[in-house]
């Protein structure tokens, strides 16, 4: 049973929350957090339990320890109320499928508050959607336009979306970074659950980053990226060797001429200089992107599953 | 897609076009349906066989002389047993005896189980988006169906060989009759198992999703069952009319026919041309009727789990309506002529007072309202578990709605709906015979009767709620194995020597058997109280349990 944790500032907080499917531990201590008015990326691999927590916070599913706080209500026993301020969209969309996707909009967006069909309208022409047709003949792509065109039609203050891109294509991917946009202009709060660093980058504020049920990783990605390394490649013509041994310098490699190398980001004022001295004919560096990260905490199963042992 | 390549990648020849037979891969087609339905295969055999042989078995023991067997075939001679389910041509022997109790139950069983069978691999697999999957591969345009005819075919051959060999075993054929009638048996059976596999495929090729195409079966196949016993009650000439009066016109034992079994396998093979013809004709994934845009805006009511369940059932409630009321004025039509009948018949009936044997029928009649009202609460009541099995709750309990609020509204359908159809096929029973008779009154006489089993058909929906709340992965085949259980224990239930107190405390047994019986508000009052609290204790769990999808 999860306890309340009251935190304005918070739009969603966990702390420790565990869940188990009979002996399987979907939930071993997540923790995290979406700051009100923030976009907040949620990562991690199919199966990690990125599902689970969003069912968790939407009251489908009941947690079996640690605390969990919605808009500052348990998402449990206050759930009828909290829903009128959320609004979810789910990674794989069940539709009524003798409704039309008109209809099944309107339906969702009443359940959770009054329908505005002027915002319905502007969404189903951001999204390009036809409202008529009945919600069997939609693809994948336009049952989560229909998600997507609810939640963004509604008048929610957090909205909770479980990978809601993945079947868009990339004019539609463009929609929807505006209306997120518009959505944190808005004041509104984002919890972002998503596989696709791109998008995670270019939206989120914060990103937690999860494996087995386990937060691994959480912070702004300004704070991420203090974490890991710039990846330099500089075309040296001699002395490019000293550079190995400096401190914060790993994975060094020389190949015709061109140095690559990664440098801890606290060591990088001292690894520039010495490079400076050595006159380079160029310099690139590359900011350690989220997928860099990413890899970070699952490069041992990338290795494993590249090794054939999968699982 | 197609403008993109050029011509020539589309004409040039592939392999030696044999490949793209309508019929390429069937043997693996068949090894894929065996293979997924094994056991449910297993069951329809074993089931069905088992109950005739218990059947055999007990009456042997329980008829042993020729007196015995004369008796019972002057007591089975009654409008109720041939109703239900049809009276043997030789109800004096063995045999007979066995074919009154069983062929029916059996035939229309297997007719049953093949089509849901049939639609099972068809439709379902291809709403599903499976067979588009296999499609993808070298499989020809029929390959899927035609495997899944001839296993479904497989079955109700076996089942009629299984059943022929028991009637061998137990030696039912009348002295003197070498073993045709044994023959027959198997055969009329299988006949009429066949017919509900054609009327399945057809189902599945005009239906566009499984649960119409099973809706569409079923009410094929109990038409026929209603063609029949009108028939059956009347001159008999409306027999002829129903596939399953073809069965029984084989009449194993007595007449011992082998023709009818032509007429079955004709419009079997007529009803899979059809199937066939149509399934080359329509596109992939979709029905005979074309998808038409609808509204572009939902009205308000539908926001409200009730409006959207009554939105989302209204095809099934148009279909059950239609059934019970053209069933109510079936029955409503042959009461007069029962009336006719008992007045000139002489034997056993002369036994009964006039009056008796009418409102005993009428009961009967009322009875047979309430059980299909019962199948059409059954049916609204799992839609809960469906709803949450398929992940679409989860879109609704998202929004500002609480479980229980959404359980209750939902549970109004079946609740409200089967008072409904009660009431009006109970009216229009007594409206039609009243219409014969000159006596109005029984439209309000007979409604009331029919009413009286709302209390039962709760029962079920308790039974389905129960279920949803404490094992929702079971709920929905438990929920109609209870129905199912509930008609064979009212239907043979002396057979399978259960004790007397158990068979009149079942629900629909315990119901006052109007208007043959007064009103008594006891067994009204308790089957109300049980099923309320079937539907507490349901929603008590589903409201502290997780939303459990798949």
């Amino acid at each position: 049973m999860s306890h309340t944790v009251s935190d304005s500032a918070m739009a969603v907080q966990i702390e420790g929350l565990a869940k188990n499917f009979g002996s399987v531990r979907a939930l071993r201590g997540l923790d995290l957090s979406v700051p009100t008015g923030q976009v907040t990326g949620f990562l991690g691999p199919n199966g990690s339990g990125k599902t689970t927590t969003l069912r968790i916070l939407l009251g489908l599913l009941r947690s079996d320890g640690g605390r969990v706080s919605l808009l500052g209500g348990d998402p449990w026993t206050d759930a009828v109320a909290l829903h009128r301020r959320v609004a979810y969209v789910p990674g794989d969309v069940t539709l009524w499928p003798n409704l039309t996707g008109g209809e099944a909009i309107d339906i969702l967006v009443r359940l959770s508050g009054s329908l505005d069909p002027k915002r319905k309208a502007v969404m189903l022409d951001r999204f390009d959607l036809d409202p008529t047709k009945k919600a069997r003949a939609y693809s994948k792509g336009n049952r989560q336009k229909v998600a997507l065109v609810a939640a963004l039609a509604s008048d929610a203050e957090l909205l909770l979306l479980d990978e809601p891109t993945s079947g868009l294509d990339p004019l539609m991917e463009a929609a929807f970074t505006e209306s997120i946009r518009e959505v944190k202009a808005a004041g509104k709060s984002v919890l972002l659950s998503s596989h696709i660093f791109a998008e995670v980058e270019r939206l989120a504020d914060r990103v937690t980053i999860i494996r087995d049920g386990e937060t691994v990783e959480s912070g702004t990605i300004a704070e991420l990226r203090h974490l890991t390394r710039t990846q330099v490649t500089t075309v040296i013509d001699a002395g490019a060797a000293d550079l190995a041994s400096l401190p914060g310098v790993h994975d060094f490699v020389v190949i015709d001429g061109r140095a690559s190398f990664a440098v801890d980001d606290g060591a990088m004022p001292a690894v520039l200089a010495a490079v400076a001295a050595l006159n380079p004919r160029s310099l690139v560096a590359n900011p350690p992107s989220l997928e860099a990260l990413f890899l970070r905490h699952y490069g041992s199963e990338l290795a494993a599953l590249a090794g054939g042992d999968h699982k | 897609m197609t403008a993109l390549l050029p011509a020539t990648a589309v004409d040039a020849p592939v392999g030696t076009g044999r490949q793209f037979d309508a019929l390429a891969g069937v043997g693996t087609m068949v090894r894929l349906i065996v293979r997924r339905n094994r056991v449910r295969l297993a069951v329809w055999v074993v089931v069905l066989v088992g109950m005739f042989s218990y059947i055999a078995s007990y009456y042997q023991t329980l008829f042993p002389t020729q007196q015995s067997l004369d008796d019972f075939a002057a007591v089975s001679n009654t409008p109720g047993i041939k109703a239900l389910t049809g009276l043997s041509a030789a109800a004096d022997t063995l045999g007979g005896a066995v074919w009154t109790k069983g062929w029916m139950t059996i035939a229309v069983s297997l007719a049953i189980g093949a089509a849901f069978l049939v639609t099972r691999a068809g439709r379902a697999d291809e709403e599903a988006g499976r067979t588009e999957l296999l499609r993808s591969r070298m499989l020809g345009l029929h390959s899927y169906a035609t495997a899944s005819w001839i296993v479904n075919g497989l079955l109700c051959l076996v089942v009629g060989a299984g059943i022929a060999l028991a009637s061998l075993a137990s030696g039912l054929d009348p002295r003197g009759t070498g073993i045709t009638g044994s023959l027959i048996f198997g055969a009329s059976v299988a006949g009429v198992g066949l017919v509900g596999l054609g009327v399945g495929a057809v189902a599945g090729q005009v239906a566009s999703t499984s649960r119409g195409a099973n809706a569409l079966a079923s009410a094929v196949i109990v038409g026929f069952y209603v063609l029949r016993m009108v028939a059956d009650l009347g001159n008999g000439a409306l027999s002829w009319v129903s596939p399953i009066g073809w069965g029984q016109q084989m009449e194993p034992y007595a007449g011992n026919r082998w023709w009818p079994l032509a007429l079955l396998v004709a419009l079997t093979v007529a009803l899979l041309a059809v199937a066939g013809l149509i399934e080359t004709r329509r596109d992939h994934g979709s029905g005979l009727l074309a998808e038409r845009p609808g509204p572009a805006d939902a009205p308000r009511r539908l926001a409200s789990p009730a409006g959207l369940g009554l939105r989302l059932q209204r095809g099934p409630m148009i279909g059950w309506t239609i059934a019970i009321v053209v069933s109510a004025m079936l029955f409503g039509s042959i009461v007069e002529t029962m009336n006719t009948f008992l007045t000139d018949a002489g034997g056993p009936m002369t036994t009964l007072t006039r009056g008796v044997g009418i409102n005993a029928l009428l009961a009967l009649l009322a009875g047979m309202i309430g059980l299909i009202a019962a199948v059409f609460a059954t049916q609204s009541a799992v839609s809960l578990r469906t709803d949450e099995a398929s992940g679409i709750v989860e879109a609704q309990l998202a929004g500002a709605l609480s479980r229980t609020r959404w359980a209750l509204e939902r549970l109004l359908l079946p609740a409200i709906g089967s008072a409904v159809v009660l009431g009006l096929g109970g009216g229009l029973l007594g409206a039609v015979y009243g219409s014969t008779t000159g006596d109005p009154s029984q439209a309000v006489t007979m409604a009331g009767a029919a009413v009286a089993y709302w209390p039962a058909v709760m029962i079920l929906v308790g039974i389905a709620v129960a279920l949803l709340g404490w094992f929702p992965s079971v709920a929905i085949p438990v929920t109609w194995g209870a129905l199912a259980a509930m008609w064979f224990a009212t239907m043979l239930g002396e057979v399978f020597g259960l004790p007397t107190w158990l068979l009149d405390a079942l629900p629909f047994s315990a119901v006052p058997y109007m208007p043959l019986e007064a009103m008594s508000w006891g067994p009204v009052a308790i089957l109300t109280a049980v099923a309320g609290g079937l539907i507490w204790t349901g929603i008590f769990r589903f409201t502290r349990r997780d939303i459990r999808p798949g």
